[in-house]
């Protein structure tokens, strides 16, 4: 079946406390959810396969807490991501204006090598709430945003009903498809031994 | 009830709250926070930055977290954790209930771990079976399974984004989150300026080598010492550059994302091969015998030699050194893990782990067996830098040359040189002379002089002695191991009668890991001598300047009479070492 390899994509979750960050990942791995609020406590890690045609994707997703304290982790949580995932809730305004801080403070953490062009995927969370009358973020000004930040992709959430979630997150593994790097050459130095025992002979190294 | 986003323990005595869990779903979630036993589930915590216990990173420096039974509460996690080896906890993913993984294997575990605080041990003997013929290892295990949970030790290698790169069990993949949770503990330490070097949790003890941007982590319930599961992180961490060269560092720096996973394919039966050789048996297939492959180059940081006769040894040496003359940088004959013959030109010396990492490399690989073949290598000791060009041909079933050059386009040339040498060799007749020593086995106690007088008796004419009393050596001698300091290679006796069961064996093991750690304790200073009795054995080990000796004896063996015997057993190996140990091939012993 598969005949290409298995990717591994991490993907990070940020975004204002409360917004529904741990609830769309419940919804999307366990199709669970739960009104309670329980603040997520430093991050958690959670793993999903999903298989789009023919290839196979681990998400490792990371859900980290939105208070100030575990921002510390910085650079060592945002290392290596491959997506970044920004959530605020529709019905608060002041979510929706930190996206802003949320995803500079990723570039500066993960400091991709093209920033311009890293994947993130936007999520305006909660729309199910008062049947959407309680909403202050409207769908066009988001989208407004994420086009002024070179064309986010957008989807409108609600991890109570379920709704968008999986294609929210299948976006995720797409987006990784059309980035995936060209397969390596792998190629080490060779040392020169006439050249007097361990001089190094430069190659080009792995381009990766 | 479903408020629960704290995965504190509430009953530090019931290791798994939480295996009422429902009917389980696939994907796991593990949780970086650590909870300290008591603290009130539910609340958010209090605690400095909440995120691990206070007292984890208190220490300032290298941190060497809780010793077992110190009076410090935050002890990790704690003998209250959930099944899960080490320090972090997997929590459902469900946002109710408790702790708890979510994994279906654990319904079933709750009744058969019972009220108990520590968790079941598998015994490893049938699971090492599977992995040393196959050199797999459980593919289908993740951090959820019972049976994975189970095992007595684990390793992984992985990068400093937290993507998984090796799992001694299970599938890479589906670990994903385990292995975030330990990049997030490492990087958080990290990130206070500290360096994280164990975690004591219960019996399981964690060890962490960090190699930026490649971690590797331990976690074991074989109470092995933290030194000794250090030295096999080092040395796993050395079969990688053996296969890939540090160059893979580059690699991160220019892509933090980069996935390593695909350049180690098909590597699994080497890791796990080296891995055994850490461990103390493993059974032979087809038939059930005990092999021991305790390979005691895994922390004594020497080689072995086949026993030979000094006049084979030579003539062995003379043609290697022909070839290692024409452009050759090291030429290598072993049998097995034994080495025949070494010869390298300049000054070069070949490591003793390069040679354990290259020997382990060599015999786990079928495809070395089937053919004459070349392949890049990297020598770590020598330069992890570069790759080198490795010529390997089996010459009978064990024994095998090999060649390493540094000019990738050499194979033909060292296809000549081996046709010589394998020409000179069986003329000579010293791949007979090998196939039997493999035969004769190593040094027997039984066969230790009684008198000093009977020195100049060789070993390879070995007289009757007391070998058939079937009670190990005189006074007492079990066995033991010699090392020569100066020429990196040590010897080791064959195991006697009494040491002959593989959980007699296997205690050896462990005892001398112990006793080698407690010799070379920096805090402790230098040991001379060291004299134990347990109720396994009476132990002793003897280091100076030129030797280190570490012996075993039937436990109720007489002090004077052990440290007597220690004695001619120094003086029979120097009578014998011409034909155990080889010389010249080290720079110090010319
Ligand atoms: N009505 C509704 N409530 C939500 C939704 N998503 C999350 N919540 C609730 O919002 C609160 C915070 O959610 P949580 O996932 O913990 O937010 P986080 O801090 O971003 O992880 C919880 O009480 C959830 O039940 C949603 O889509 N609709
Ligand atoms: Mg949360």
């Amino acid at each position: 079946m598969a005949s290409r390899r298995r990717m591994l994509l991490k993907v990070i979750i940020l975004g204002d406390s409360g917004v529904g960050k741990t609830s769309l990942m419940n919804q999307y791995v366990n199709k669970k959810f739960s009104n309670q609020y329980k603040a997520t406590i430093g991050a958690d890690f959670l793993t999903k396969e999903v298989q789009i045609d023919d290839r196979l994707f681990t998400l490792q997703i990371w859900d980290t807490a939105g208070q100030e304290r575990f921002q510390s982790l910085g650079v060592a949580f945002y290392r290596g991501a491959d997506c970044c995932v920004l959530v605020y809730d529709v019905n608060v305004m002041k979510s929706f204006d930190n996206l802003n801080n949320w995803r500079e403070e990723f570039l500066l953490q993960a400091s991709p090598s093209d920033p311009e062009n890293f994947p993130f995927i936007v999520l305006g969370n909660k729309i199910d709430i008062d049947g959407g009358n309680s909403r202050v973020v409207s769908e066009k000004k988001a989208k407004a945003w994420c086009a002024s930040k070179g064309n986010i992709p957008y989807f409108e959430t609600s991890a109570k009903e379920g709704l968008n979630v999986e294609a929210a997150f299948q976006c995720i593994a797409m987006n990784a498809l059309k980035n995936e790097p060209e397969e390596d050459i792998y190629l080490p130095d060779t040392i020169d031994v006439a050249g007097g025992g361990r001089q190094l002979q430069r190659s080009s190294g792995c381009e990766c | 009830m479903d408020s629960d986003d704290s995965v504190t323990d509430p009953n530090p005595h019931h290791p798994d709250p939480s295996l009422d869990a429902e009917p389980a779903t696939v994907e796991q979630m593990g949780s970086l926070t650590l909870g300290e036993a008591g603290d009130a589930a539910g609340a958010e915590r209090p605690v400095g930055n909440g995120f691990l216990p206070a007292d984890f990173y208190a220490a300032a420096g290298e941190i060497e977290v809780v010793e077992e039974g110190s009076p410090v509460s935050g002890d990790l996690a704690g003998p209250s954790s959930l099944g899960g080896p080490g320090a972090c906890r997997e929590r459902s993913g469900r946002g109710d209930a408790l702790p708890s993984p979510s994994s279906s294997g654990y319904a079933g575990e709750r009744g058969s771990s019972g009220g108990s605080s520590e968790i079941e041990e598998a015994d490893d003997r049938e699971t090492m079976l599977d992995d040393w013929s196959r050199g797999k290892r459980h593919p289908d295990e993740d951090d959820g399974s019972v049976s994975w949970r189970k095992r007595k030790k684990h390793f992984f290698i992985l990068s400093n984004s937290g993507k998984p790169i090796y799992s001694r069990y299970g599938d890479e993949h589906k670990l994903a989150g385990f292995s975030a949770t330990l990049q997030a503990i490492i990087s958080f330490v990290e990130n206070s300026g500290d360096r994280l070097k164990f975690i004591r949790a219960g019996k399981h003890q964690v060890v962490f080598l960090v190699k930026v941007p490649i971690y590797l982590v331990c976690i074991s319930c074989t109470e092995e010492p933290y030194e000794a599961l250090k030295r096999q992180l080092e040395l796993i961490y050395g079969q990688m550059l053996l296969i890939l060269t540090k160059s893979v560092n580059r690699c991160f720096e220019k892509n933090p994302k980069y996935d390593m996973t695909p350049l180690l394919r098909g590597t699994d039966a080497v890791f796990s091969s080296l891995i055994h050789a850490f461990s103390w048996f493993v059974f032979s297939n087809p038939k059930p015998k005990a092999l021991v492959i305790w390979n005691p180059a895994t922390f004594l940081n020497a080689y072995t030699c086949l026993p030979l006769s000094y006049s084979t040894r030579q003539a062995a040496s003379a043609i290697l050194q022909d070839v290692a003359d024409s452009g050759v940088l090291f030429a290598l004959l072993m049998c097995k893990n034994k080495v025949v013959s070494l010869v390298g030109t300049q000054k070069a010396s070949l490591h003793p782990d390069d040679m354990l990492l290259l020997s382990n490399f060599i015999m786990s690989s079928e495809s070395f067996r089937t053919s004459e073949s070349f392949s890049p290598i990297c020598l770590p000791r020598y330069n992890p830098m570069v790759f080198l060009y490795a010529y390997v041909h089996f010459l009978d079933v064990d024994t095998y040359l090999t060649l390493l050059t540094t000019s990738s386009d050499s194979f033909y040339h060292l296809k000549d040189c081996r046709i010589r040498i394998e020409t000179v060799l069986v003329k000579s007749n010293v791949l007979s002379e090998v196939q039997r020593s493999m035969l004769d086995g190593g040094l027997r106690v039984e066969d230790l002089p009684l008198e000093s007088s009977l020195r100049s008796r060789s070993l390879t004419t070995p007289e009757l002695s007391s070998s058939q009393s079937g009670i190990g050596g005189p006074s007492g001698l079990w066995h033991f191991m010699y090392r020569s300091i100066y020429l990196d290679q040590y010897v080791s006796s064959e195991f006697s009668s009494p040491i002959s069961s593989s959980s007699q064996q296997k205690r050896l093991f462990r005892a001398y890991q112990r006793l080698y750690a407690s010799m070379h304790d920096n805090g402790t200073g230098p040991h001379k001598t060291q004299f134990r009795r347990d109720e396994d054995f009476v132990l002793l080990c003897w280091i100076t300047q030129d030797f280190e000796l570490y012996a075993a004896f039937d436990p109720l063996s007489d002090k004077a009479l052990a440290i007597k015997t220690c004695n001619r057993v120094c003086q029979w190996v120097r009578d014998l070492e011409n034909e155990i140990f080889l010389f010249g091939a080290s720079p110090f012993s010319w």
